[in-house]
């Protein structure tokens, strides 16, 4: 049967992608490969869901057993949540069908057999239209669309099928969120490399409380120095935050960063070089070394 | 011997386009680098064949201009260089990209590993290791950060959105690794000079015999401008920065 198929191991994405076929006028064929996982969503108002029964637990590992059935169904489009598992499960896909493939859209729309999508280029400094045509892959992060309101429980359709065996899974360890959820506050205080040791997050720990603020971070502090957790990393890769107060201290503002704080009402940056991106990215910037200007800036707001 | 493969993509700095007031882009006074996460899959490739006993292998699929990547390819560690060269390279999707890289691979023939980056820094589209993987039907193993290996068995660490995932697979695999993987080093003088020593070999994309035609249609290509004040204090005491930026947020009404 034709319509847009539906993967996301995130079940909020399912919600959304179920609403967007519906607004493309598509029927929604959501795919599962645990029986458990097509009973959390049997009420989400898809008109299909299956299972492909196989024998390894990597939903990966079936990139060819999904491009078969959507070959068989004559698949209009697959559309696939953008999480790691999602994007490395929709790229085999789209190997495995020689077909084309839009990775995070930033927008996204299908009409009359045409897939209409943006995407960021070039760490965000370049938005790219593109126009596809045909059975086609694209993977959609959170949030593009509102969920669908739900609507009757629909039968599940179970097929066998065969799995990758060859990437076998040892052992899953959960990562831990720890709670804070820094795109939900008003104010963030962001530390980059130019912080010099963990014990110094000190600085920026203290301005935050003077402003009730969430400490956030780059890249490299949370994924090479591993200082802070990763869901505090702002950017292309990371967390998009759009508080009303962001402070920069040490982030040279390279635009994988910035794209992550376009949004916020207002932009400050604290930097030794004056030279650095992040100053064209701010409202108001501090030249000047940051281990001197923060806690001059904390006495300074403490009565704020 | 065996050949380690890393796939590595000759990229406009993205630091250096310039964006004009119609939103339209400027890449003329770009310089081209090695797509800044490639150099992590450099390091893996030549740490895996010190492991393997194979030979590092530098593959890079583009235009003319991508003749100047080689020699930095090789002064990061891979003992060859293999160039798919062509006119195309320009409007090749990442269908295209793929099947390129996975044709040469097949040619080379003795291939036990094949490392991609988690994502280039152009197109950030983290499809081309599991495409691969795909059209050679092999396994694959994405976002990985860490990395053992054992005779012909590669045990990886992936790390998810919920959950760090411990996967086993037998080689020949294509692996693509986040940048923390390792530290990739920046390449001394010695190494420099030895880069140009090493061989290189150029394919001719045609030779592949492979569908250049993209499968995606890029109708707009358009520049973000941001827009901001852009009041920056860089002269005189830090103490009256302070108390001027202090003012200014007090006027935002943002504190
Ligand atoms: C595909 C891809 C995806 C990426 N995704 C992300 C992402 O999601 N998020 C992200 O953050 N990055 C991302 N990056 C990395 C990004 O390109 C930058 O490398 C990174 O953001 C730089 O981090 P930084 O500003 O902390 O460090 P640096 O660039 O090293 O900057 C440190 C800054 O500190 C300043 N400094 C040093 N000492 C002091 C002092 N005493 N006082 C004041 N200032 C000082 C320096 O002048 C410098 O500007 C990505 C890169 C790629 C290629
Ligand atoms: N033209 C290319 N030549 C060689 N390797 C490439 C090319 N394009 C992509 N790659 C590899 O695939 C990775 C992911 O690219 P992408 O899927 O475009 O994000 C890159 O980091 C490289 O390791």
């Amino acid at each position: 049967m034709a319509g847009i198929y539906i993967y996301s191991d995130k079940k909020d994405i399912v919600a959304e992608l179920i609403n967007f076929a519906k607004e493309s006028e598509k029927e929604a064929c959501v795919i599962t490969f645990k029986q458990e996982d097509a009973e959390a969503i049997k009420d989400f108002g898809a008109e299909k869901i299956y299972v492909l029964k196989g024998s390894s637990q990597v939903p990966e590992n079936y990139g060819k057993a999904v491009a078969e059935l959507l070959k068989k169904q004559d698949a209009d489009l697959f559309a696939v949540g953008a999480t790691a598992r999602g994007r490395d499960i929709a790229a085999r896909t789209a190997g495995y069908l020689d077909c084309g493939m839009v990775s995070d859209v930033s927008s996204l729309s299908y009409r009359e057999g045409t897939v209409i999508s943006q995407r960021m280029m070039y760490g965000g400094t370049v938005i790219q239209s593109e126009e596809l045509k045909g059975l086609c892959v694209v993977t959609v992060p959170a949030g593009k669309f509102e969920a669908a309101v739900g609507g009757e429980t629909v039968e599940i359709i179970t097929i066998d099928v065969e799995a990758d065996s060859r990437v076998r899974l040892i052992e899953t360890a959960p990562v831990l969120r720890e709670g804070t959820d820094i795109t939900a506050v008003d104010t963030v205080i962001c530390v980059g490399q130019g912080l010099d040791k963990k014990e110094d997050l000190q600085l920026a720990q203290g301005l935050a409380d003077v402003l009730g603020a969430e400490i956030g971070c780059t890249r490299g502090i949370a994924e090479e120095r591993k200082w802070l957790p990763v869901e505090r990393y702002i950017g292309i890769s990371g967390a998009v935050i759009k508080p009303k107060l962001y402070i920069s201290m040490g982030v040279s503002g390279q635009v994988q960063h910035v794209v992550g704080i376009r949004d916020s009402k207002v932009i400050v940056a604290v930097d030794l070089n004056e030279k650095a991106p992040i100053f064209r990215a701010a409202d108001y910037g501090i030249v000047g070394n940051m281990y001197e200007i923060i806690p001059l800036l904390t006495e300074a707001l403490k009565n704020a | 011997m065996s050949y380690i493969i890393a796939c590595y993509k000759w990229v406009v700095d993205e630091a250096d386009i310039r964006i004009n007031p119609d939103l339209s882009i400027d890449t003329k006074k770009s310089k081209g680098k090695i797509s800044d996460y490639d150099k992590n899959a450099i390091e893996a490739a030549v740490q895996a064949a010190n492991i393997l006993g194979g030979k590092s292998l530098g593959l890079t699929f583009g235009g003319p201009e991508t003749r100047l990547s080689l020699k930095d390819a090789l002064s990061r560690g891979p003992a060859e260089g293999c160039w798919i060269s062509t006119g195309e390279a320009a409007k090749a999707d990442a269908a295209v990209t793929a099947k390129a890289l996975a044709a040469a691979i097949q040619k080379i023939s003795d291939v036990s590993l094949v490392f991609c980056a988690e994502g280039a820094s152009d197109t950030y589209a983290r499809q081309t290791a599991p495409r691969i993987g795909a059209i050679l039907d092999w396994p694959v193993v994405t976002s990985v950060s860490k990395l053992d290996i054992e005779g012909s068995t590669l045990t990886a660490v992936r790390k998810l959105d919920d959950c760090l995932q411990t996967v086993k697979v037998d080689l020949p695999a294509v692996v693509s690794v986040l940048p923390e993987i390792n530290d990739a080093p920046i390449p001394g003088l010695k190494a420099v000079l030895a880069a140009g020593k090493k061989p290189v070999t150029e394919i001719k994309a045609e030779e592949l015999g492979i569908d250049f035609s993209p499968k995606t249609d890029v109708t707009e290509i358009k520049g973000y401008l941001m827009n901001r004040k852009n009041i920056i204090l860089s002269e005189g005491e830090a103490a009256d920065k302070v108390k001027e930026l202090a003012a200014y947020l007090r006027k935002e009404g943002v504190l």
